[in-house]
């Protein structure tokens, strides 16, 4: 098991945010939580990985967990190297664990698994927003995490780089077998990535499913997302 | 009048403005004690990383060197200009050195040299952990479960307390050597004359008291320029008031404390 979240509800002041939400993710699935804007989707990615903390519910999870931000996060006075290996020199419990010559190798391996081998020494203000993400994918994967979560991993990058990305999801997620959670309102990384599909409206899960059940607009839901409508069940105001 | 009525008055909104103040001035104590209490736990507890340390401390000394040396040095020099022909005329040449060497060793030097180093690297490290922030970088930080107070926190507010008294002794000598420039300019004061009153008002205390302002200062300015930034909170707005904010409560701090070592050593 990977990830299970059971009866999640946060507020924030009076605003109902996440709404009794239920869902389990296995090692090696990915799940895609869609929706619009505001509907909640990057708080449930933050209650999962500690960032803020829940009101009530069970959030139960195996392992390591890491985490690609929507706009990468990577601290930007350190190069590619010391970013990648921020975890490995400064995590309490892997400092002592590897060797620099170790970390170096460990860096180039990840470096090469997102296609940008020998940018070590470039800084975050000298890469495209494309090749930030794929730095941030490979310091994500460091630590060999058990669960990886995606905050609108390809928001943002025009459609090739956003291609390029969501192949490394799934390479990724096939040679770690971690869980994966993608949040996501775009349709090629929902039908090229994931496994399962839940429909976040109103802090309530209103769709459950395949990426094909989705794509057949069976429901009033999937239909107005899939149609991207103005009209149906969901309003973009609330 | 009923409460429905007095929510829309002047006087409601006045009170309900202080209110906010009174809780934003609370809640702010509140993490800057809590911040300077952890970070006093994991500078004791945990290593500091040299590196890390060499950077900041090279950035809170030699980035601010300039800067501090030109504020205290004017600072000083303009005095001199005004006191020394006032005193040579009044046949109290001999006091001019005195007099500058307590107003730099007790006041001057620190109060300038904080001044400076608020300005130029207190604001520096508000609006950087701030950027951090609002950019998510700190939260990549506790992802990738590194504490974020020992990695950010531990190496900038000790660069403070180290780098504060060496600032503060080279910063005091530039301003009693141009004091003693100034007042040669101004006066004719001989520099023997000058510098020979310096001597006698040099006291062992004074030069304590100072080193001892200088630590707490340092580690001050560091705190409460560390805590404003990394509590910043939404976009490039709440950057800038969390630089404003770490500028204000740090001039306010430093002089807070210049009261209380003038109220405990020289009242």
């Amino acid at each position: 098991m990977g990830i299970e979240v059971k009866n999640l509800v946060k507020s924030f002041d009076e605003n109902v945010v996440i709404d009794h939400l239920s869902f389990s993710v296995n090692r090696g699935e990915t799940l895609a939580i869609i929706g619009f804007s505001g509907s909640g989707k990057s708080t449930v990615l933050k209650l999962i990985c500690g960032l803020i903390p829940k009101d009530s519910g069970e959030i139960i999870t195996s392992g390591d967990i890491a985490m690609v931000f929507q706009y990468s996060a990577l601290i930007d006075s350190l190069n590619v190297y010391d970013n990648i290996a921020f975890a490995l020199h400064e995590r309490k419990d892997l400092r002592k664990k590897y060797t620099e010559p170790q970390i170096k190798s460990i860096v180039r391996e990840k470096l090469a698994l997102v296609g940008l081998a020998g940018i070590e020494n470039k800084f975050p203000s000298e890469l495209s927003g494309g090749m930030q993400k794929r730095v941030s994918f490979a310091r994500a994967i460091v630590t060999e995490p058990d669960i990886i979560l995606y905050d609108e991993p390809t928001a943002g990058l025009d459609p090739m780089s956003s291609t390029l990305i969501e192949n490394y999801i799934v390479r990724l997620k096939e040679q770690t077998n971690a869980a994966s959670i993608v949040v996501t309102h775009q349709m090629s990384t929902i039908t090229r990535t994931a496994d399962q599909v839940l429909m976040l409206y109103g802090g309530k899960c209103v769709f459950f499913g395949t990426p094909e059940e989705l794509c057949r607009q069976d429901t009033p839901y999937t239909k107005q997302f899939v149609s991207a409508s103005l009209e149906g069940p969901m309003k973009l105001n609330n | 009048m009923s409460a429905l009525t007095f929510r829309g008055t002047v006087t409601y909104l006045i009170y309900r403005q202080l209110a906010k103040s009174f809780v934003s001035l609370v809640s702010t104590i509140g993490d800057i004690v809590q911040y300077g209490l952890y970070t006093l736990k994991y500078l004791f507890s945990g290593g500091v990383k040299r590196k890390e340390l060499l950077d900041q401390c090279a950035r809170f000394g030699v980035s601010s060197l300039p800067i501090t040396l030109s504020i205290v040095g004017m600072s000083v020099v303009i005095v001199a200009m005004q006191v020394a022909g006032e005193m040579v005329k009044q046949g109290a040449g001999n006091f001019v050195g005195m007099l500058i060497a307590i107003l730099v060793v007790r006041e001057d030097g620190i109060i300038m040299s904080g001044f400076a180093i608020i300005s130029m690297i207190g604001s520096s490290l508000a609006s950087e952990l701030a950027t951090m922030r609002v950019t998510e970088q700190i939260d990549a930080i506790e992802v990738l479960k590194v504490n974020p107070i020992e990695y950010l926190f531990v190496p900038r507010v000790l660069s403070g307390i180290l780098m504060m008294p060496p600032v503060l002794v080279v910063s005091s000598l530039v301003g009693i050597v141009g004091g003693g420039i100034a007042s040669h300019l101004a006066s004719g004061l001989s520099y023997k004359a000058y510098f020979d009153s310096v001597w006698n008002g040099l006291y062992m205390k004074d030069m304590n008291v100072a080193l001892l302002k200088a630590v707490v200062f340092g580690f001050t300015i560091a705190l409460i320029s560390c805590t404003c930034g990394y509590t910043a909170t939404g976009g490039a707005r709440g950057v800038g008031q969390a630089t404003t904010k770490a500028v204000v409560w740090s001039f306010m701090a430093m002089v807070v404390w210049d009261l209380i070592f003038a109220l405990i050593f020289f009242f």
